[in-house]
């Protein structure tokens, strides 16, 4: 990214009084989030780590290890898409408790998994014999080296650390029933297991983050989404939670700490049981743990809702004229299982709902590893294409094909990232 | 005297009122009332009015939880009465787990139940179940029918594995699979190689008894 501030002043400046010419990438995010929208509707790079790697033919073994690796492969494959704003994701929720000694399960394809049969916690006496993370231990220092990686390749305002959020690492060293046991039936216990998870077990991460030179940290937290939770239940546990994190890492780290990230987020999968005052429940929940105001979707099966609902949650709660900022997620199952037409039919009727009044942001939940790059092309093509502003009259009339696009290995030919990806698909010998 | 207590059951599972439930297991048993009765009346009515909630989307998945963990302790404590009793349909043994990564236990409490209450002998593995316990559980208990249910569309995926798995370690031949779950469908099914998929509950139980 060029000079950061520079991007933001022409963002504001084009999205709120003089709306002329082209804008870069990152400027476009910022004039359609504090302005009214920019020169087209940004595609946001999801969380794409998997996908990157099979993509990029590079072994899980080294992919999950090698932070140089990881981070080249993610940005050489965002830009071969040409997201507008690159992200770098990673196995997140594992670090932690992988330190902490988890059973963990690898392997060559595939990212690390937790062996959730073998709990890392089963009892309150557990808290004790595990005491504090080490950050030496495990893949810690590889997370550390993402975050400070990131910054350092052009990211920009954009670069973060990662961490797994308190509730989704309980989840992950308990098992979700005994997580939500102890919400529902032994809140002691709870508040036992919460206090861990931040002072113990993420605290240290953020801690060596921190000494690393990373600004600011975000926690993933799938495991918070309803229904696994009500929006009842992360508002008593995990925004308390969350801005415990933030002051201490405010205070202690100087450091942006943000919990809590797809907490509440609305995840039923059961078409016939959408409801539309629990999806503004969760939405009004999510508000709550997001740095800046606005209406967040990441992981649900959004292809099957009714948009005009989050449409009319922006407006009924936007200021001053201005709905909020909608963050809108394509869901991966469909990107990956849909035909290049569905894909086009799909962004074409959200654009008509959500994007002629502008604060319209595109997102892929997450991109599965076997979703076909056609589709993640056409995806961008159409909306980069449909979201041109002034938004047509008649979208109906905007025809997308399934986009061209050159192999991977042809394009990565000449790139920065060329080398380190070529070499690490070379076997041992 | 029978009726209130059927009623009390059932209320304690369906609030997922653990100890409740079985203290009240405890008290029909003594007072005589028939292990048969009490399960249809008291716990499988819990159950299933907590499933009604569920869908009704009065009931959210921490309320499933907390009523599925009430059913299964109160079946734990009427199980050994069943089984000296007009319970288990002799030879018909089916065991039944949620696939791995996820944790969605209702669906599979509610087939229990009733396949239970139409005397089937059932083994639960639970829920999160890796590939590997089903694979060890069809060689150890040798059922007639397997089960496996997925709420989620990524974890369904995982049931396709599992026939594999046991096709390639020459299980599948003596074994019916049947699958179930909120994404699951007849043509996913057919596609994965599954002997039945039950729609809901009831289905499965007709489907079972036809396998």
């Amino acid at each position: 990214m060029a000079n950061p501030m520079l991007e933001i002043i022409r963002g504001l400046i084009y999205g709120n009084i003089l709306p002329i010419g082209r804008l870069s990438p990152s400027a476009r995010v910022f004039a359609t989030l504090m302005g009214k929208h920019g020169d087209i509707v940004p595609f946001l790079s999801p969380q794409i780590h998997d996908h990157a790697m099979t993509v990029a033919k590079v072994p899980a073994r080294k992919y999950y290890f090698d932070a140089g690796l990881l981070v080249d492969t993610q940005m050489a494959v965002e830009r071969w898409y040409g997201f507008d704003v690159p992200m770098i994701t990673t196995d997140n929720y594992n670090f932690e408790i992988e330190a902490l000694g988890a059973k963990m399960v690898y392997s060559d394809y595939g990212m690390p998994a937790v062996d959730t049969n073998q709990p890392l916690i089963k009892e309150r006496a557990d808290l004790d014999r595990l005491g504090a993370l080490d950050p030496t231990k495990g893949r810690i220092p590889v997370g550390v080296e993402i975050a400070r990686l990131s910054a350092t390749k052009g990211l920009g305002v954009f670069a973060n650390g990662l961490f797994c959020s308190p509730f989704s690492f309980i989840c992950l060293a308990t098992g979700y029933p005994k997580a939500v046991r102890a919400l529902r039936k032994d809140p002691a216990f709870a508040r036992e297991l919460f206090d861990y998870a931040e002072n113990k077990a993420i605290f240290p991460y953020l801690k060596a983050q921190a000494r690393a030179g990373v600004k600011q940290s975000i926690g993933a937290d799938a495991w918070a989404a309803f229904p696994n939770l009500t929006p009842e239940m992360v508002d008593e546990w995990v925004v308390p939670s969350a801005l415990r994190l933030k002051e201490r890492g405010k205070k202690e780290l100087k450091m942006k700490v943000m919990a809590g990230t797809a907490a509440a987020d609305y995840c039923e999968e059961d078409p016939a049981k959408f409801n539309k005052e629990i999806m503004f429940k969760c939405w009004a929940v999510t508000r709550k743990l997001l740095p800046m105001d606005m209406t967040m979707t990441i992981m649900g099966r959004t292809q099957d809702w009714n948009m005009e609902w989050v449409q009319e949650f922006a407006v009924k709660n936007g200021k001053w004229g201005r709905k909020l900022p909608i963050y809108a997620s394509l869901n991966g199952r469909f990107v990956r299982d849909s035909s290049p037409k569905q894909i086009v039919d799909k962004i074409r009727e959200w654009i008509n709902i959500m994007g002629r009044d502008g604060r319209l942001l595109f997102f892929i939940g997450n991109v599965p590893a076997d979703a076909p790059p056609v589709n993640v092309h056409t995806a961008l093509q159409a909306v980069h294409k449909l979201g041109r502003y002034p938004i047509a009259k008649d979208l109906s009339a905007i025809t997308i094909e399934p986009h061209k696009f050159t192999p991977f290995d042809e394009w990565l030919k000449g790139q920065p990232e060329a080398d380190v990806i070529f070499k690490a698909r070379e076997k041992k010998k | 005297m029978g009726e209130e207590l059927y009623q009390v059951i059932s209320k304690a599972v369906t609030e997922g009122e653990e100890e409740e439930a079985v203290r009240k297991v405890e008290e029909a048993l003594k007072s005589g009332l028939p292990p048969i009765e009490i399960m249809q009346r008291g716990i499988v009515a819990g159950i299933s009015k907590a499933g009604e909630l569920w869908k009704a989307n009065e009931y959210f998945l921490p309320d499933v939880i907390m009523a599925a963990d009430a059913f299964k302790a109160a079946m734990a404590i009427l199980k050994p009465r069943l089984k000296e009793g007009e319970g288990v349909r002799k030879g018909k043994k089916i065991v039944m787990g949620v696939v791995q990564g996820d944790v969605h236990d209702l669906g599979k409490s509610l087939v229990i139940a009733m396949l239970t209450s139409a005397g089937f002998e059932v083994i639960d593995l639970g829920i999160d179940v890796p590939l590997q316990k089903f694979i060890d559980a069809a060689r150890e208990h040798q059922p007639h029918i397997l089960g496996l249910g997925a709420y989620m569309t990524t974890t369904m995926l995982e049931m396709k594995g599992i026939i594999a798995e046991l096709e390639k370690q020459g299980l599948r031949r003596k074994l019916k699979v049947m699958v179930g779950g909120v994404p699951t469908s007849q043509e996913f099914a057919d596609q994965i190689g599954a002997d039945a998929w039950g729609k809901d509950a009831l289905d499965a139980i007709q489907k079972a008894l036809k396998l």
